[in-house]
């Protein structure tokens, strides 16, 4: 019996080992979720370089989606459309549309003016609006500022609250703890989601550096989450050396830890290149990345490039995978590039069959 | 310069500024005193440049699809389509690509490829329904 026992026990345990696993859900992967023209979400499995499905989001024509914001389970996708009049929420399973805004009433047009987040709930989705009176004589611009709606307020939502912020704010971005939500633009302000009262403003445009000019900063990518870091390279001048010295002008990088709220501005080089937008390593954080014609590796606790190479074409967006092992470059034309974040050599790409171009529409990790 | 004429407003803020510079160099040279520019380490010419450029989504002509930050094309977009609707759709600069946020939004419908699908897109004009 005793033998029976040992030589049955390993198909016993392997059984149990199996049946446990069966029991257990399968192990989240990553998923890249983008854009696509006129009217198209496209969720990509990207460890499998397929893609997973393609959405039509109703009423979605236009320009093509432009800002994308996952809901933080992942099973909802926001996208800013209908020429930036309306967001649609789309169910990543179903693709059943099971949220809708549309911003324009009356005489107001109202433009989703590009930035937009979600709580860390995923209870609120929070859209920068810029409001103009189409009145018979003239266009009234009114001031710009944040609505507030409720995402199980489904389709037809309408804003349960606004407050008043920046023009020119490009992006919005969330502490992990939800209890900031930052509008960035020329500065940063940092607002109380739930009473718009200004919590802070940290200087970018306004920063005080001194013997520097005021940094020109240009970002409209939300990706941040791998890392919960938002981060943003900037050009600036050395006011104390002449103009004609290559080295008076300067490339930096803004990172925001948006778990912290701590920013840092290290400059990394005498500009030499251009970079569109950049993305932080979660698991290497001192590494940032960053993509326009160019792939630049940066060490950004240092302020050093550590390395630069040429992409095949120009891309927009970028985006690290969740184990900090691959960058995916997209936002323009019709294919995501992935590199290896350790050499910057290329390991694949992902192509759209139908050709559609992804315009400028985000390009955003979620786990699923 | 006086056989040529100027056909917009820049071109011709442009054409007087140059006339007084050269009024204030023959000035300077009959002894009669430093420039009377306000702007004191300003030319009247790039005083000219500073006052024309407009940011944001209005008929500006800034270099970028021209001429790279550092004065040269190497770092312009590559290839052009890459930036085609990148450019158009938050209308960036809509002086070279139509707004097709406002003014002309069925602009690339129907051309989803930059890529594949440019020779559809057409020039646009001013609507006299505006």
């Amino acid at each position: 019996m005793k033998q029976l026992f040992k030589s049955v026990a390993p198909a016993l345990a392997a059984l149990a080992a199996v049946a446990a696993l069966a029991t257990q859900p399968a192990a989240a992967k990553d998923y890249l979720l983008t854009g696509l023209k006129p009217d198209k979400l496209a969720l990509v499995d990207i460890g499998a370089r397929e893609i997973e499905r393609i959405y039509t989001i109703p009423d979605g024509a236009g320009a093509g989606p432009f800002t994308i914001t996952p809901a933080p389970d992942g099973r909802v996708a926001y996208a800013l459309v209908n020429h930036w009049e309306s967001v649609s929420g789309i169910d990543l399973d179903t693709g059943e549309e099971v949220f809708r805004a549309n911003f324009s009433t009356g005489d107001t047009r109202i433009k989703g003016a590009i930035a937009m987040e979600i709580s860390p709930d995923g209870k609120e989705l929070y859209v920068f609006q810029s409001p103009v009176k189409l009145l018979l004589g003239e266009y009234q611009v009114q001031d710009t500022r944040v609505a507030v709606f409720n995402t199980a307020d489904g389709i037809g939502a309408e804003p349960v609250r606004t407050f008043p912020a920046p023009r020119r704010t490009a992006l919005l971005s969330s502490s992990t703890d939800g209890k900031k939500l930052y509008a960035i633009g020329w500065d940063i302000t940092a607002f109380d989601p739930q009473t718009g009262e200004v919590l802070e403003v940290l200087g970018v445009r306004n920063w005080d550096r001194e013997n520097y000019s005021e940094p020109d900063v240009l970002d409209v990518w939300p990706q941040w989450e791998q890392a919960s870091t938002f981060s943003t390279p900037y050009y600036t001048l050395r006011t104390d050396m002449s103009m004609e010295d290559p080295d008076a002008w300067k490339t930096g990088m803004l990172t925001l830890d948006l778990h912290s709220g701590e920013m840092v501005q290290r400059d990394f080089e005498s500009t030499a290149a251009i970079i569109f937008s950049t993305v932080v390593n979660p698991v290497r954080r001192n590494e940032a990345y960053g993509v326009y014609t160019q792939l630049s590796k940066i060490d950004v606790a240092k302020g050093e490039l550590v390395k630069r190479i040429d992409l095949d074409h120009t891309y927009y967006a970028v985006n690290v995978s969740s184990d900090g092992s691959e960058l995916y470059a997209g936002g323009t034309m019709n294919d995501i590039a992935i590199y290896d974040t350790e050499t910057l050599e290329k390991k694949g790409e992902v192509r759209f069959p139908g050709g559609q171009d992804m315009g400028v529409a985000s390009l955003r990790v979620i786990e699923r | 310069m006086k056989r040529l004429k100027s056909l917009n407003k820049k071109a011709d803020l442009l054409e007087k500024a140059l006339d007084r510079e050269a009024g204030q160099a023959t000035d300077q040279t009959a002894g009669e005193g430093k420039s009377s520019d306000p702007n004191d380490g300003q030319t009247a010419v790039e005083e000219v440049y500073t006052m024309s450029t407009i940011a944001g989504c209005t008929s500006t002509l800034d270099p970028g699809w021209e001429v790279d930050p550092f004065g040269g094309t190497a770092f312009l977009c590559q290839p052009m389509e890459a930036d085609l609707y990148g450019c158009s759709d938050p209308c960036w600069w809509p002086a070279q690509v139509p707004d097709t946020i406002n003014t002309y939004p069925d602009w690339n419908a129907g051309a989803a490829s930059a890529q594949h699908d440019w020779r559809k897109l057409q020039s646009v004009f001013p609507k006299g329904d505006k």
